[in-house]
């Protein structure tokens, strides 16, 4: 038996390599093979190098590369039938509770959201994200598995924006937006390169370019869109005559508290203490109100341009919502401390002024806006949780003319 | 996706008859004979079949990767000499899923024999 030295199993190894043999584990049982068939089938006499590219060709039928792939194929072979079966799963699934969900919506029945957040979450973390994997099994250029990588993480991200859109969550228009970016400023420019140069492609490239661009675009206006000026308008004036309401209140207030001091010389002590209260009150709101216009403002003077601001930001759920309640839905301690304001108001009015039932300066728990289930929640979220800003700065508005008027109502 | 017609057996039969049965050969060698490495499993076949079935390295290779991926074989490295060699023994699991291929095998041969209606060649 032939003994193969260092050098001759380090040629076989290089070769084995050369070959394209990367999985280690496949390159020792190989080497090891390959040494045992010289070993016992070459004679002393017969030359190692001859030898050896005379017995290689029994391990293939084109080239050794083969038994790596064979071996690829067979390691990938049980996840790509279960990786299927989940995709078809996740699929069916998805389409099922997505129709049933946008129905029951419709129909203003329980468990429409629920069903649809499941639907769009399976769609988004499951069915997408496994076509991407099983596709990307199949394409052999690397330039298309990037441009298929790219065309994946815009599909979820997109679908996650409708969810977020339409649970009102924050963050929709930045999801939306940065998904939208992904398909012109990357997907596209990679498709587009990638296709113009093979001629046979070219037109089609072309077509299908313009259409994405115009598709890209038309999702732009749709996830963009705001109500019609005509509306913001009418919300804008009822706002604007409430303000006026509030500032007529206030000032009415301070020149019936004035001619009550003038009248019997000096104000009740009592009316101080409820008159403070009032002012502080009605200053809390006010800085809330500031703290969202600044922000929704970046920085600007929102009072600069105030009825453009309304016009633009009306519906805009994620300000208040982000500034006034966290991430869980807690609301934030500016938003508590006008609540404490108020029972500590109503607890003055009850004890000092005798007024019991007082209609306005509800703090109760209630049922929220557009709330087809009815579910009583507490009054700061009855009140501003997913509101838009135009009714969340009328409610504000509205709760400082509250205060005045009670405050009024006390002389 | 799997390419069952690449299937590198050298024999004197078809491959469609031999399709499929590498998995039993080499889980009912290894549940007989404990550990044993690539080359050692292709020569035994050849022995017991007087040559009539020849593992090819192309065939074998994959199939015992994917093996002990699925947990059915463990592999043992020995030095030996200047190189490394991989032995091969069958888990618990896979001495039942040898026994069971072996009978699944069996049962087929029983009912190809009553099939065909051939008479069982016992000399």
């Amino acid at each position: 038996m032939v003994v193969l030295t260092e050098q001759q199993v380090t040629f076989i190894l290089d070769e084995i390599k050369r070959n394209g043999i990367e999985l280690e584990e496949l390159q020792l049982n190989l080497l090891d093979h390959i040494c045992c068939v010289i070993e016992n089938e070459m004679l002393a006499d017969q030359d190692f190098g001859e030898f050896y590219h005379a017995i290689i060709p029994r391990f293939f039928k084109r080239d050794l590369l083969e038994i790596q792939q064979e071996t690829d194929l067979l390691l990938t072979f049980k996840h790509y039938y279960a990786m299927k079966k989940v995709m078809i799963g996740s699929g069916i699934f998805s389409a099922i509770t997505f129709i049933a969900g946008a129905f029951l919506k419709l129909m203003y029945l329980p468990a429409g959201s629920a069903l649809l957040v499941l639907a769009v979450s399976s769609f988004s973390l499951l069915f997408l994200p496994l076509v991407f994997l099983l596709k990307a099994k199949e394409v052999k250029v690397k330039r298309e598995k990037i441009t298929l990588s790219v065309a994946a993480i815009f599909a979820i991200l997109f679908s996650l924006s409708i969810l977020f859109k339409i649970m009102h969550w924050p963050g929709a228009n930045i999801l939306s937006m940065t998904a939208l970016g992904i398909l012109v400023f990357v997907f596209l420019p990679i498709y587009f390169f990638g296709g113009i140069r093979n001629a046979e492609a070219r037109t089609n490239t072309i077509t299908t370019s313009i259409l994405i661009l115009s598709a890209g675009g038309l999702l732009f206006m749709l996830t963009s869109i705001k109500p019609s000026r005509r509306v913001n308008f009418l919300h804008y004036t009822a706002l604007q005559q409430l303000n006026e309401s509030y500032k007529y209140a206030t000032a009415q207030t301070k020149m019936l508290s004035v001619d009550s001091a003038t009248a019997s010389n000096k104000l009740k002590p009592d009316f101080t203490e409820l008159h403070n209260s009032c002012d502080e009150l009605c200053h809390k709101i006010e800085t809330e109100k500031n703290r969202i216009n600044e922000y929704i403002t970046a920085g600007q003077d929102p009072k600069q341009d105030y009825e453009e601001v309304f016009y633009d930001y009306a519906t805009d759920y994620d300000v208040p919502n982000n500034l006034l309640f966290d991430n869980l839905g807690n609301p934030s301690s500016h938003l508590i401390a006008i609540k404490n304001d108020m029972a500590h108001l109503k607890t003055l009015l009850k004890e000092k002024y005798n007024k019991r039932d007082i209609a306005i300066l509800n703090i109760a728990d209630a049922d929220s806006y557009g709330n087809p289930e009815k579910e009583i929640v507490p009054w700061e979220k009855a009140k501003f949780y997913h509101v838009p800003y135009g009714l969340v700065m009328t409610n504000f508005t509205q709760l400082q003319l509250d205060v005045r008027m009670i405050e009024a109502s006390c002389l | 996706m799997y390419n069952q017609n690449k299937v590198y057996l050298c024999s004197m039969y078809s491959s469609e008859l031999i399709k499929g049965t590498l998995k039993t050969i080499i889980l009912k060698l290894l549940s007989e004979n404990g550990k044993m490495y690539g080359y050692e499993i292709t020569q035994k076949v050849k022995e017991l079949t007087d040559g009539k079935i020849q593992l090819t390295e192309g065939a074998l290779y994959p199939t015992l990767h994917a093996l002990e991926d699925d947990g059915i074989l463990t592999t043992n490295a020995v030095n030996v000499g200047n190189r490394i060699r991989k032995y091969y023994t069958v888990t618990k699991s896979g001495k039942k899923l040898a026994t069971e291929k072996v009978n699944e095998y069996q049962d087929f041969m029983n009912t190809m024999i009553f099939l065909l209606d051939l008479k069982p060649n016992l000399g």
